[in-house]
């Protein structure tokens, strides 16, 4: 992708945080903070159970293509529609109950369960992000770090693949290679941005044991976080008709947080039945003429065209080599 | 190596073919048989299944073009048909310029997007994923993942998109896969040693088993005014295979920062 097109890009993301207040002038009802991040304020329920859609020749549940989420963004983990920390969306007045659930399902107060010295590191990132001073308060996705487990989840589109004993995510920032060969986690020291991940299926459901996270990703843009001790049990809950899927996660790190905790993310399949949106459906036409309509995604590049982000004040491009091999 | 291939196959078919007709012939002492080259995984149609976890064995990151040691690289034949890479006298000069300062100037040292084929023949693994529709190359290397369609479609009608690794459409002639890669900018490099494109370079890979574990792959480069001529890189590729080996995600750019993560003021 060149320059102007990854410019463009990031133009809107930028205007997807900005101007909701401008937003809720001419709209009474919650709308998108951007033209195309869809914002439903339901998370419909998908039980595990059977599989009864169609299947690759591995035996596998077909569920390759493109998905995204249909909450929000990563600006606001447990208040999805409120908009990030320093700028509130519009829905943001709203009681709360007219805004999408929080993503944390379990506990019912939708709150992760830190132990005190965690909360405080999370609350000090949400205070500083909208001025960050200093390179901690950037979020981590603006100079385009992965973005990890689940934060993946809650950015742009994605497109799943799957091959006999893999299941794999190509997202725009990282890839996930799920192993579904029963083979042990690679050594416990080693840290990944992604982690580590081992699947399976059961049914319906995508289980996945996630190990080896940094913990550096953050989930988004109220620094909530997992540390480098944590595991992450995920299943992708996908409903009978292939059409949506919620993941839902239980994060585990006694360092972090007082308790286990769940998190639900709702994510739809895009199809060639849905018109491209730059953002939760980023394609193009593949050129077979004479063919049905077909979509693709073209490469994922990010670090190579980063421009300044995080409000400009701490440096977030740079030239200077990184690695000496 | 292909014809060598093909052969072997038909000789190999040959062998069973007695088998049919035993009952009706006397058995005959057992030909010769000629070593039989172990069959290629192939997908479900039949096509070769490149599958797996593949690196290159060699010095061609360091210098495609036959060098000696040198501080920064070990000694290496050469990987270019013909010695060297038949760049335009300008061309030359810039490389040359690329050269002197590699030490900084090499878009590697960003833990950038290598670009095609440079990424097939830096020295680290990736993994090929392949449905008969593409194949998917997920390299270890920084964030690059280049999907080669070969459901017949071309490139987009969108021309000048300027991608980093181009726009690749595969097709296969036998066995081989021969791709055209082409729609690039011109911010990636060849090697460490400067050698360089520019963004109107017209790429060709050819992809070819020659056994079960290694793959012979054979890339033309073109374009005119960097160079005189059509040039040609041979490297293989062998399979990973030491034990439970995967890929580990290596996004190296995120070096510089990562200290700063999850909440630290870094060193």
């Amino acid at each position: 992708m060149n320059r102007k097109t990854v410019c463009a890009t990031v133009a809107l993301l930028l205007a997807a945080i900005a101007p909701a207040a401008i937003a809720q002038e001419a709209a009474p009802a919650p709308q998108p903070t951007a033209p195309g991040i869809r914002w439903q304020k339901d998370v419909p329920a998908i039980a595990s159970g059977e599989w009864t859609g169609a299947r690759l020749a591995d035996g596998q549940p077909d569920v390759s293509g493109f998905w995204s989420n249909t909450i929000s963004n990563h600006s606001n983990f447990t208040d999805p529609q409120a908009g990030p920390p320093g700028e509130p969306s519009a829905a943001a007045k709203l009681p709360r109950d007219q805004r999408a659930p929080s993503r944390v399902s379990d506990p019912g107060d939708g709150q992760v369960p830190y132990l005190p010295a965690a909360r405080a590191l999370q609350e000090d990132f949400a205070k500083n992000f909208p001025n960050p001073v200093k390179p901690r308060y950037i979020e981590p996705l603006a100079r385009c770090a992965p973005a990890g487990v689940p934060k993946s989840f809650m950015w742009h589109g994605y497109e799943v693949r799957q091959y006999p004993g893999y299941v794999v995510f190509l997202f725009d920032s990282g890839t996930r290679i799920i192993k579904l060969d029963g083979s042990p986690h690679i050594a416990p020291g080693i840290k990944l941005w992604n982690g580590d991940s081992r699947g399976h299926w059961e049914g319906n459901t995508l289980v996945v044991d996630v190990r080896n996270n940094n913990g550096k990703a953050l989930f988004g843009r109220y620094g909530d976080y997992m540390g480098d001790n944590a595991a992450v049990a995920e299943r992708f809950v996908f409903d009978p008709a292939g059409q949506r899927f919620n993941y839902v996660a239980t994060f585990t790190d006694p360092t972090v947080y007082s308790r286990p905790w769940t998190a639900t993310i709702p994510a739809r399949r895009y199809t060639v039945a849905d018109k491209p949106d730059g953002w939760h459906f980023d394609v193009k036409p593949v050129n077979l003429p004479g063919k049905p309509l077909q979509y693709e995604h073209s490469e994922r590049i990010c670090a190579e065209n980063n421009g300044p982000f995080g409000g400009g004040a701490v440096g977030v491009p740079s030239d200077e080599p990184v690695i000496d091999r | 190596m292909i014809r060598k291939a093909v052969l072997l196959l038909a000789a190999s078919t040959a062998l069973l073919a007695p088998a049919f007709s035993a009952a009706a012939a006397p058995a005959k002492p057992a030909l010769q048989a000629p070593v039989a080259a172990p069959a290629i995984p192939r997908q479900a149609d039949g096509k070769p299944d490149f599958s797996g976890i593949w690196q290159v064995l060699g010095e061609a990151d360091y210098d495609l073009e036959p060098h000696a040691g040198r501080r920064d690289a070990p000694p290496g034949p050469g990987v270019v048909e013909g010695g060297t890479i038949p760049y335009t006298p300008e061309a030359l000069e810039r490389r040359n310029k690329n050269f002197a300062t590699r030490a900084k100037d090499d878009p590697r040292l960003k833990c950038w997007v290598l670009g095609v084929p440079r990424g097939v023949y830096y020295p680290a693994p990736f993994q090929i994923f392949q449905r008969a529709q593409d194949l998917t190359l997920v390299h270890q290397f920084g964030n690059q993942v280049r999907t080669i369609r070969t459901d017949g479609s071309d490139h987009p009608e969108e021309k000048h998109q300027e991608f980093w690794l181009g726009d690749s459409r595969g097709h296969w002639e036998g066995d081989t896969l021969v791709v055209d890669v082409a729609d690039f900018n011109e911010e990636t490099w060849l090697d460490r040693a400067g050698n360089f494109h520019g963004p109107d370079l017209h790429v060709v890979e050819r992809w070819t088993f020659v056994d079960p574990n290694t793959i012979s792959y054979s890339v033309t480069l073109d374009e005119v005014g960097i160079f005189t001529k059509p040039w040609t890189i041979n490297v293989l590729l062998h399979r990973r295979r030491d034990k439970g080996f995967q890929l580990i995600e290596d996004y190296c750019y995120a070096l510089e920062y990562e200290q700063f993560y999850p909440h630290k003021d870094g060193k």
